[in-house]
């Protein structure tokens, strides 16, 4: 098994008790998570995290004409509905052999910047601080607040704070300064989003093949212009988070332990370099390395692959806790990649979805996720690899590698160099995100403000390069494409809260198989066939309780903050819930045409 | 769907994307003021009206977009 071995000495008879939370509130979805604690020990002693939401996109995908499947893929998520298009844009571009023009690549990873910098902040400082704020801590850790009162902020100069007890009152939420602040960074950053995408979350100007942006100067100015308004705040940010969470580890010794698991990181790459990418399989080893994030996996520190090629035909859905039949009986739908390779039947081009209702049972079955597991040909280990919420996965595989080089941005093999310019109030600054020795729930936490950094810097450099395009009148943002009577696509990429794949076969020039594999379903699977537990469970399974509160009042801050440091994301977790047999209203949409009625 | 009854479909799924008749946005291209074979494109392409009148006034101007 994979799992994260726990271990202590010198244990009190245990007292365990029964504590669930469903639905957690403060993240999207039906996320459920049933534990037993021992009140005892104050320990976590088994974990189960259960989804009540089936969906059925890749059931209702089949027989559709492929070029929709970015709109439509879009509906999973209203938060990152971006990154399924682009995720599936890629997809598409594999099948259908086109490569956009470069500009219309920088026109998508600025969108995808912008989103990064507007939902990363609209998480951390408006749903994950409520568990660090002021008001929270008092009621679960009374003491950590009165030194948290007698602790100088060590980056006091640079975040306006004298002490960390003053950042946990701004971090309150509705009332506190940066709760406010940055519901309004969010709002910038969702223009910015705006400029390049058309509109958010569900994007109306990318398609496979470019995009519909109106290429002028004054949409790069307007994005840079609201760019630097923000880019302060992210210095911030950076300088906040660090205070918060190294006050943490110093007021609760031993914080590092929660939410700890081994190191089992997969980050699938994100914003495609214009000049190496040409979207053929054969090639994608090259130019998925060439990517501005680099994908890879690391486990237990060390980097395992950065081809994209390796990720891909290690990619395994397992069942087992899940309720759904198994697929192994249905025929293939790919057998070989097109270099060559073999291709499991528990790959996602051979997936087939059997939804299977019945009641949830924790001895047996009891999650409409599937476990996505990556199979490591060495040890021959499924392994229940986790996204770190994202930024985590992301900057620890790009620090790794060392092969992002660019202006504002440096992998230099044990840390990431963020350079960011002057903005309204603060000098340049160099960030340095360093790879932590743990991956915990605070670190998950605290590499989010650092990516906000990195996607700021690489907008920086997208925005340079584009404005170069333009002047040089290169303006071209589309290219013709047919659509191939069969093919295959797989399309890599980075939601928000990490790794994202689709994976597409067409016939007859529709849709015979889609699959798409976002991070929640990584982060919040069940336990395997193999009794392998997934992420959420592992991390919580065997955590220590660090809140003061006995039984009766306890609130679970430790785990929510465990929780919660994945950023998780249900509703691309399961991919029609109708309540006990309601019938929807059937409406009718007035299209041109008379065969669509 | 696995084991599991379901109704009719209410929809078509592979019903034709597009309405003969119509204009495709892609199929004008390279036909239209201000735009090259290239790809590239120069300040005309922003309005049909008098377009030779939106060129740069001097060749060491750069002949773009109005934004």
């Amino acid at each position: 098994m994979t799992t994260t071995e726990a271990g202590s000495t010198g244990r009190k008879p245990a007292q365990i008790v029964d504590m669930s939370w469903d639905p957690i509130t403060r993240i999207i979805g039906n996320l459920g998570i049933y534990t037993k604690i021992d009140f005892a020990n104050r320990e976590v002693v088994e974990c189960h995290s259960t989804s009540s939401l089936f969906r059925g996109y890749s059931v209702f995908m089949k027989g559709k004409d492929p070029r929709d499947a970015g709109f439509i893929t879009s509906r999973i998520c209203g938060i990152c509905g971006d990154n399924h298009t682009t995720c599936s844009d890629y997809a598409q571009q594999m099948a259908y052999g086109v490569k956009p023009p470069r500009l219309a690549e920088h026109i998508v990873n600025l969108g995808e910047a912008a989103e990064y910098m507007f939902d990363h902040t609209i998480f951390q400082d408006n749903l994950v601080f409520v568990d660090f704020c002021e008001a929270m801590v008092k009621a679960t850790n009374p003491g950590v607040l009165a030194r948290a009162e007698r602790t100088d902020a060590p980056r006091g100069d640079v975040h306006g704070y004298r002490t960390i007890a003053d950042i946990m009152k701004a971090f309150n939420p509705f009332e506190g300064e940066v709760y406010k602040e940055a519901l309004k960074v969010s709002r910038v950053t969702r223009e910015m989003f705006c400029l390049m995408e058309g509109r958010h979350v569900h994007p109306s100007t990318l398609y496979p093949g470019g995009v519909g942006t109106m290429p002028q100067p004054n949409t790069f100015t307007d994005y840079l212009s609201r760019l630097m308004r923000v880019i302060d705040f992210v210095k911030k940010a950076v300088a906040m988070n660090d205070d918060v969470f190294d006050f943490f580890y110093e007021a609760l010794p031993g914080y590092e332990e929660v939410g700890k698991r081994r190191i089992m990181l997969g980050c699938w790459g994100a914003w495609q370099n214009p000049d190496v990418v040409d979207y053929r399989y054969e090639t994608m080893n090259e130019w998925g390395k060439a990517m501005y994030v680099t994908p890879g996996i690391v486990v237990d520190g060390k980097l395992v692959t950065n081809n994209l090629v390796d990720i891909n035909l290690g990619l395994r859905i397992m069942l087992g806790s899940s309720f759904y039949e198994d697929w192994v009986n249905e025929d293939p739908f790919v057998t070989h990649d097109p270099l060559g390779n073999p291709v499991d039947m528990r790959h996602p081009w051979n997936q087939t979805t059997l939804p299977v209702p019945q009641k949830r049972d924790f001895g047996n079955n009891y999650s409409w996720v599937m476990s996505p597991r990556w199979y490591h040909q060495q040890s021959g280990e499924h392994l229940a690899l986790d996204t770190g919420g994202g930024p985590l996965a992301r900057l620890w595989t790009t620090a790794l590698s060392g092969l992002v080089d660019t202006p504002y941005v440096k992998a230099t093999g044990s840390s990431v160099r963020i350079s960011l310019p002057k903005g309204e109030s603060l000098p340049e600054t160099t960030l340095e995100w360093r790879i932590p020795k743990w991956s915990n729930t605070l670190e998950r936490d605290r590499a989010r403000p650092y990516f906000v950094a990195y996607a700021a810097a690489m907008a920086l450099q997208f925005l340079e390069e584009s404005m170069g395009l333009i002047r040089a009148g290169d303006t071209k943002v589309f290219e013709p494409f047919e659509v191939p009577d069969e093919a295959i696509g797989c399309g890599f990429h980075e939601a928000v809260r990490g790794v994202l794949s689709h994976h597409l076969v067409i016939k007859d020039k529709k849709i015979a198989n889609y699959h798409p594999y976002p991070p929640t379903p990584w982060n919040a699977s069940p336990r395997d066939i193999y009794g392998t537990p997934g992420p959420y469970e592992d991390a919580v399974q065997g955590q220590p309780i660090f809140e003061e509160n006995g039984p009766d009042d306890f609130k679970g801050v430790d785990i929510m903050r465990t929780v919660r440091s994945f950023d998780p994301c249900l509703p691309c977790g399961v991919h029609m819930y109708m309540g006990k047999g309601k019938t929807l209203t059937t409406l009718h949409s007035p299209t041109y045409g008379a065969d669509h009625g | 769907m696995g084991s599991i009854r379901v109704g009719r479909p209410m929809a078509k799924p592979d019903g034709t994307a597009h309405v003969s008749g119509l204009r495709q946005g892609n199929k004008a291209h390279g036909q239209q003021t201000g735009h090259h074979g290239d790809g590239t494109a120069d300040a005309r392409r922003a309005t049909g009206i008098r377009s030779k009148r939106h060129d740069a006034l001097l060749d060491v101007m750069p002949n773009i977009s109005p934004g």
